[in-house]
């Protein structure tokens, strides 16, 4: 268990972050929670930025593959003209690849989102301990670094 | 009061929205779940007797079933408009409107998904329209629009489910604090476990910002694909290059007027006047303005379009639109969509709430007769006089219809009771 201050104020708050980071704390020991996104937080103690996005394009860019893939494959396994039209119609197979980018990109970025987050937490279905709108900074013992 | 005593206030306002139901709820509850049982029932009947039972018929092959389809994907699409592309904007007054929104979005899609299937008549081959490898290694025909639509929408509803959902993790963790017992379980099963650690809150806010990207260019596409389904045909008053932005406008036009029908009973109702103000009915009321006037242009234009087109068949559509056998339908859509709604070019009437709810009535019936007048009036009189004819809906076709409206009010009201109606967690972002 390790050092934890709690701040019903989020100045104080971020006054409190910038003292450990002035002091030289490690990063890895300081654990922040918060009710909402405050984004100094990332400031004060710099980090790489998420890569959710990283999901989110490659779940965008395989969609659009695999919705040009789908049709066009689909479409040569049994060549069958109808209205007159090429049986590779690019323009119409444009939006079911359209549909399939945005729908596997924003599943790709949920569960991208999932994973880096370590999303669902068994232990925080119902926590031990939750601190409502309190901004909570716990720096954990040397030893654990 | 102190900023921290803030923002336990705006926790315990929003959720006392989810306290026991009184007399009032219970009555609209009933009715609504009536209609839709309603509605079940003479789908049932419509499915044992026969499409017989609705008024289709040639040439109106496509009448109120349709009309509803549209109708609902339309009002499902400002729903999109106010979350994804009002946080793209960073417009603030997007907080206070942003989750009823997203919650009609998807109640609204849940009403228009069931019209294709009640349309079909027999209900029970509708996976037909979805490609899987069948016996035959026969595939849908992705040159048709009806494919492209079943795409689009289910695109859609996924993406608008799992934009809303997202938005509720931070919420459902706050809703887990304030239950207890089985309550507490459930409420922290969905929030999947959030403590608003750093990590979490750092992913949360960029899988947030991509969602409403990608949610964003559906706001356009979606409803540009439905009215597809109409432009690809040769039929003289479908057959038009406008119908696409024509279609979009008039959804977020009507999905807007759906806004303001149910925030405003529902801020009076449950006490959120202080986070729904007049000044965000007001940006709401001016979204709802320039939509109507982007409606109107469309008229314009689409009768221009007719008028130059030197096409005999175009221009007889147009005349027969205004004139013809439903002449009253066109000049209830034209007063309630284009004319009612300039009256809030005056600022006073912009902030009156009571105006407001009772315009938006105007505009969601006007909204309803504009897709009723595009599909009916094109398809009964087409080229050939010989196979011209009327069509009026059927008493079954008037029930599903609106049962449709009970399925959709039911679901609301359900999440009225269930889920914090307000985002807590932006709100007090913004405090």
């Amino acid at each position: 268990m390790g050092n934890r201050m709690m701040f019903r104020d989020r100045e104080e708050f971020l006054a409190a972050l910038r003292n450990l980071a002035r002091e030289g704390v490690s990063q890895k020991r300081i654990r922040v929670e918060t009710p909402f996104y405050v984004h100094e937080v990332d400031e004060i103690l710099p980090t790489t930025p998420a890569k959710v996005k990283n999901f989110a394009l490659l779940g965008a860019a395989s969609g659009t593959v695999t919705g040009f893939a789908f049709t066009i494959l689909t479409s040569l396994s049994w060549p069958l003209i109808v209205g007159g039209k090429p049986i590779v119609s690019l323009p119409p197979f444009v939006i079911i690849a359209f549909a399939l980018t945005i729908l596997f990109g924003a599943l790709s970025t949920f569960f991208g989102f999932l994973i880096l987050a370590r999303l669902p937490s068994v232990f925080g279905v119902v926590p031990k301990e939750e601190f409502g709108n309190a901004f909570v900074i716990t720096v954990e013992p040397e030893e654990t670094e | 009061m102190d900023k921290p005593d803030k923002l336990a206030q705006v926790e315990q306002d929003v959720l006392s929205a989810m306290k026991k139901p009184g007399l009032g709820y219970l009555a609209a509850l009933g009715c609504s779940a009536t209609l839709f049982l309603t509605l079940l029932g003479l789908w049932g009947y419509q499915m044992t007797t026969g499409m017989g039972v609705s008024g289709l018929m040639n040439p109106v092959g496509w009448g109120v079933y349709i009309t509803n389809f549209v109708f609902w994907v339309g009002i499902a699409h400002s729903g999109t408009l106010i979350s994804a592309v009002l946080f793209l904007f960073r417009a603030r007054f997007r907080s206070s409107f942003n989750r009823p929104a997203e919650a009609m979005t998807v109640f609204a899609l849940l009403a228009a998904g069931l019209f294709p299937l009640i349309h079909l008549g027999r209900t029970w081959k509708f996976y037909y329209l979805f490609p899987y490898p069948t016996q035959r290694m026969l595939w849908v025909n992705f040159r048709s629009p009806l494919i492209w639509d079943v795409f689009a929408v289910s695109t859609y509803l996924t993406v608008s489910v799992v934009f809303f959902y997202v938005g509720l993790i931070p919420d459902f963790a706050i809703a887990r604090r304030y239950k207890e017992g089985l309550a507490k379980r459930i409420y922290g099963f969905l929030s999947l476990g959030w403590t608003g650690t750093r990590r979490q809150w750092k992913n949360y806010n960029q899988l947030y910002l991509f969602l409403a990207a990608f949610a964003t260019p559906l706001v356009a596409s979606v409803h540009s694909v439905v009215s597809w389904d109409f432009a690809m045909s040769i039929i003289p008053g479908w057959h038009t290059t406008i119908f696409a932005p024509y279609f979009v406008a008039g959804a977020i036009f009507s999905g807007t007027a759906m806004v303001i029908t149910l925030v405003v009973p529902m801020r009076k109702i449950l006490g959120l006047g202080r986070y729904i103000t007049d000044d965000h009915f007001e940006s709401i009321a001016k979204i709802l303005l320039f939509t109507s006037l982007v409606v109107s242009y469309s008229y314009i234009v689409e009768f221009g379009l007719a008028s130059y087109s030197g096409n005999p068949f175009e221009m007889e559509t147009f005349r027969y639109r205004a004139l013809g056998d439903y002449t009253v339908m066109f000049w209830i859509m034209i007063s309630c969509n284009s004319l009612i709604p300039l009256t809030l070019f005056v600022r006073s009437l912009r902030r009156n709430v009571k105006y407001l709810f009772v315009l938006s009535l105007f505009v969601n019936v006007g909204m309803w007769v504009e897709r009723f007048v595009i599909i009916v009036t094109s398809l009964a009189r087409d080229f050939d006089p010989y196979a011209w004819g009327t069509y009026s809906p059927s008493i079954v076709e008037v029930g599903i219809t609106l049962g449709s409206f009970g399925l959709f009010f039911t679901a609301y009201l359900l999440f009225l009771k269930t889920l914090p109606v307000l985002s807590i967690t932006e709100i007090k972002e913004h405090l």
